[in-house]
């Protein structure tokens, strides 16, 4: 075997502390050391030149380089070799700059740390193997769940790149919970006008013929890995042709079925076959099974019949699909849910009528909602005062102990709309804190404390808050505090802390992808790689991951976006990465640890041959499993158990 | 164990593990802000702290190692998720076992250092030369007989 030690003086930076000449004297015991080169600068252009010329023509079969951090030129270095036609593993740095020259004050002792370095680096890479990049075919199609503002963002920036999407959505209607709002924090905006131009891009825009919309639909099963998935898909029947429809109502004037709408929150009625609500996309009725009497063997045909575009359009025989897609990469945009209020007795949500929850109270809100957007006690009148209870189950370690993020900004929206409305009314919010971040965080707190009819006022503990109904025969609700004075309110709004989705638990397991101690989907770091799930070609958008307003949302939505434009490129195979473990079969016993420790499900377990497996597709190489296997059977490459010995040896030889 | 007279010129050796993420970073942000630590260790650079196998401390120790420190991402920080806590539970049963053959505590060490804190990694490496030097060479069979 012959190595060739490269020594890079990096100008004066190591050559000043560390004498080449002494170095190249004290490795000459090793007799694989073939030859000894020195280089001012290694990594500049002309350095690199030499490096490959030289390689080129002494034929190494290992290279060590003595420089820098691996961390700055080790990449660079790796292409040089590959370029002069060596395997770039069958090279070790050794960092006597960072790690020698650097750090220590007596050169005497940097020579001999150095050259310790240096040894132990040709110890290793004699050990070295060479390692070649697995290279995949990739479908470059995309499949994103959910069609709220982080999931519409996420598949229409894909399709304007020219990728196909296959978007599912388990309503139907699409526009996630913001489109069932009137106005949003912190301008006022139309939340279904903003959302239009992206919805509407979906059906009928120059982008529509790349997203393919299936609404009702809910993803079964999933098979496959980055790259190369296969999705099952349920559809469950939606009875009206959306695309054929042209949403004129009748059939919903003659359904005589009736249920809770719970587009609505159950606050007003709906008809067997309706609209979700005005306005709703697809603009398409759909059937309900559980409320249309044919479900109970009627016979009724009556929406059938009234359709004026014939009798092509409903069709009440239609059952659930199941279609099946192949694509690369996974988006989950599922949103999220509300803490169930009813859970604290004291504040009498579902037991005193003028209680809602901040969703409830959006659709009130709304024009489209169930009083047409007028505010009305259930007694038919105008409340005189309402309270606002913040960080209900947030910020409390009973409940969930994280802030929500967004519930004082939407609580001052609504500060802000009622005070518009209605210039009479007196508010008061209960909070324990108040959390405005952002440039426009902070716009209507401000507008709001400067209001002489509002009251702001801290609790410590929600505990503290008893709520009951006034017994004057007034209607209302007394509010105590436990310190100031009771308080009376017509309307009580509460404001829950954001949950996980209801049905992520199941999605979960589906897609096998972890969830965090709160139930969100779990990103791959919190920092650098939130909008990525632990599970390579899975990627995380919206409130699915973690509580966050809507621009968060449709920032995530585009970073989902990103990171499969990067990596899944149409026509360029999916390369992967060599440093991964590996099974030594006849050594695996079969006990499972390595599945137990690994934290991307890149290890399992083959029943036919009781053994384990990696897929190196979904390894990251961290060789936790490598030191986790009581029988040695796990091998990682490039830092295999030799290749560490043979360094630590040489170290302290 | 055979406690010696410590030389006046003994110098401890030291084998760090480093996770390439963040201490092994942190190592490096200590050379490029220039500061100087005693240079009784060398550095083996693992992807992940999860791979430092604790045959690897026990073989170190063998081959004539004093002292053994073993860098994690500080928790909730790793590159590979949980890395660092499967590297902490193992320490833990590490040391009972170390104690059992009469190695002490000092001499193995595990710790957090982030790619941002060169200064807490050579704090960390200036401590442990100094405890070591006080605790004098580890006598184990193999040094015994070089000795």
């Amino acid at each position: 075997m012959r190595v060739g030690v490269y020594f890079c003086n990096c100008g004066t930076n190591i050559a000043g502390k560390i004498d080449p000449k002494q170095v190249k004297a004290r490795l000459g015991d090793m007799p694989d050391v073939d030859y000894f080169e020195t280089c001012g600068f290694l990594c500049s252009e002309d350095g690199k030149r030499f490096l490959a010329e030289d390689i080129r023509s002494r034929e190494p079969d290992r290279v060590v380089i003595a420089a820098c951090s691996p961390r700055d030129h080790e990449a660079n270095f790796m292409r040089v070799l590959e370029s002069a036609g060596l395997n770039p593993y069958l090279f070790q740095m050794a960092n006597i700059r960072e790690q020698v020259a650097w750090v220590t004050s007596d050169p005497e002792r940097a020579l001999s740390k150095g050259v310790s370095a240096i040894r132990s680096a040709i110890a290793r890479v004699r050990l070295h193997e060479p390692l070649e990049k697995q290279k995949l075919d990739i479908v470059p199609n995309v499949l994103v769940i959910g069609a709220g503002p982080a999931g519409l963002k996420a598949a229409l920036t894909l399709a304007a790149a020219d990728r196909r999407v296959v978007l599912v959505e388990k309503d139907p209607v699409i526009g996630g919970k913001p489109v069932r709002y009137e106005e949003l924090f912190p301008a006022m905006e139309c939340a279904p006008c903003m959302l239009e131009p992206l919805m509407g891009n979906v059906f009928h825009g120059e982008l529509a013929d790349r997203v393919e919309l299936l609404t009702q639909t809910e993803v079964v099963e999933v098979t496959g890995y980055y790259g190369n998935f296969i999705v099952k898909l349920s559809q469950q029947p939606r009875h009206v042709d959306p695309v054929q429809c042209i949403g004129c109502g009748e059939c919903v004037a003659v359904c005589p079925a009736n249920a809770p709408n719970e587009f609505n929150c159950g606050m007003s009625d709906r008809k067997a076959i309706d609209f979700p609500f005005a306005g709703a996309l697809p603009y398409a009725p759909y059937l309900d099974h559980q409320t249309c009497i044919r479900d109970r063997g009627d016979d009724c045909r009556l929406c059938k019949d009234a359709c004026p575009l014939g009798p092509d359009i409903i069709d009440l025989d239609a059952g659930e699909l199941v279609k099946e897609r192949n694509v690369g990469a996974i988006i989950v945009a599922t949103g999220s849910g509300l803490y169930d209020c009813s859970a604290m007795s004291n504040l009498g949500y579902g037991r005193l009528p003028d209680v809602y929850t901040s969703y409830e109270f959006e659709r009130i809100l709304s024009s489209t909602g169930p009083t047409g957007g007028e505010l009305v006690t259930k007694e038919g009148k105008l409340p005189g005062s309402v309270a606002i209870i913040h960080c209900v189950g947030s910020l409390d370690e009973a409940y969930q102990p994280y802030c929500s993020g967004v519930c004082c900004q939407y609580a001052f929206k609504y500060d802000h709309l009622l005070r518009s409305r209605h210039p009479d009314i007196r508010i008061t919010h209960l909070y324990r804190h108040l959390v405005l971040p952002g440039k426009d965080g902070t716009s209507l707190y401000r507008e709001a404390v400067t209001s002489h009819a509002v009251d702001l006022i801290r609790y410590e503990n929600i505990s503290d808050i008893s709520l009951c109904s006034c017994n004057s025969g007034n209607g209302g609700t007394i509010i105590s505090t436990g310190q100031q004075d009771k308080l009376n309110a017509d309307l009580v709004i509460l404001c829950p802390a954001i949950t996980a989705a209801p049905g992520a638990d199941t999605l979960a397991e589906v897609l096998d992808v972890s969830r965090d101690r709160w139930g969100f989907f779990e990103e791959l770091h919190g920092r650098l790689d939130a909008a990525q799930s632990k599970l390579k070609g899975v990627y995380l958008a919206g409130t699915c991951q973690a509580p966050m307003d809507i621009q968060q949302a449709m920032q995530q939505g585009m970073a989902a976006a990103g990171y499969v434009l990067a990596g899944l490129v149409p026509g360029r195979k999916l390369e992967i990465e060599p440093i991964t473990a590996a099974v030594q079969t006849d050594r695996c016993g079969g006990c499972r640890v390595c599945i137990a420790v690994c934290p991307y499900k890149a290890t399992g377990f083959d029943e036919e041959s009781r053994k384990s497996a990696v897929n190196p597709v979904l390894c990251h190489g961290c060789g936790t499993c490598v030191a986790a296997c009581p029988a040695g059977a796990m091998e990682g490459h490039h830092f295999t158990s030799a290749e560490i010995t043979a360094e630590l040896e040489a170290a302290l030889g | 164990m055979i406690r010696h007279n410590v030389p006046a010129d003994f110098e401890p050796k030291i084998i760090g593990f480093l996770c390439n993420w963040c201490s092994y970073a942190g190592a490096d942000k200590a050379g490029t802000a220039q500061l100087a630590y005693p240079p009784n260790i060398h550095v083996v650079r693992v992807m992940c702290s999860g791979r430092v196998d604790p045959q690897f401390v026990l073989q170190a120790y063998h081959k004539g190692a004093d002292g053994v420190l073993i860098l994690a991402c500080h928790p909730g920080d790793c590159h590979y998720k949980e890395g660092n806590y499967r590297t902490a539970q193992r320490n833990r049963l590490l040391r009972l076992l170390l104690g059992q053959f009469g190695i002490e505590e000092e001499r193995c060490r595990f710790d957090y250092v982030s790619a941002g804190e060169g200064d807490r990694f050579a704090r960390i490496v200036t401590d442990m030369v100094e405890s070591l030097k006080r605790l004098g060479p580890l006598a184990t069979n193999h040094n015994r007989k070089e000795s």
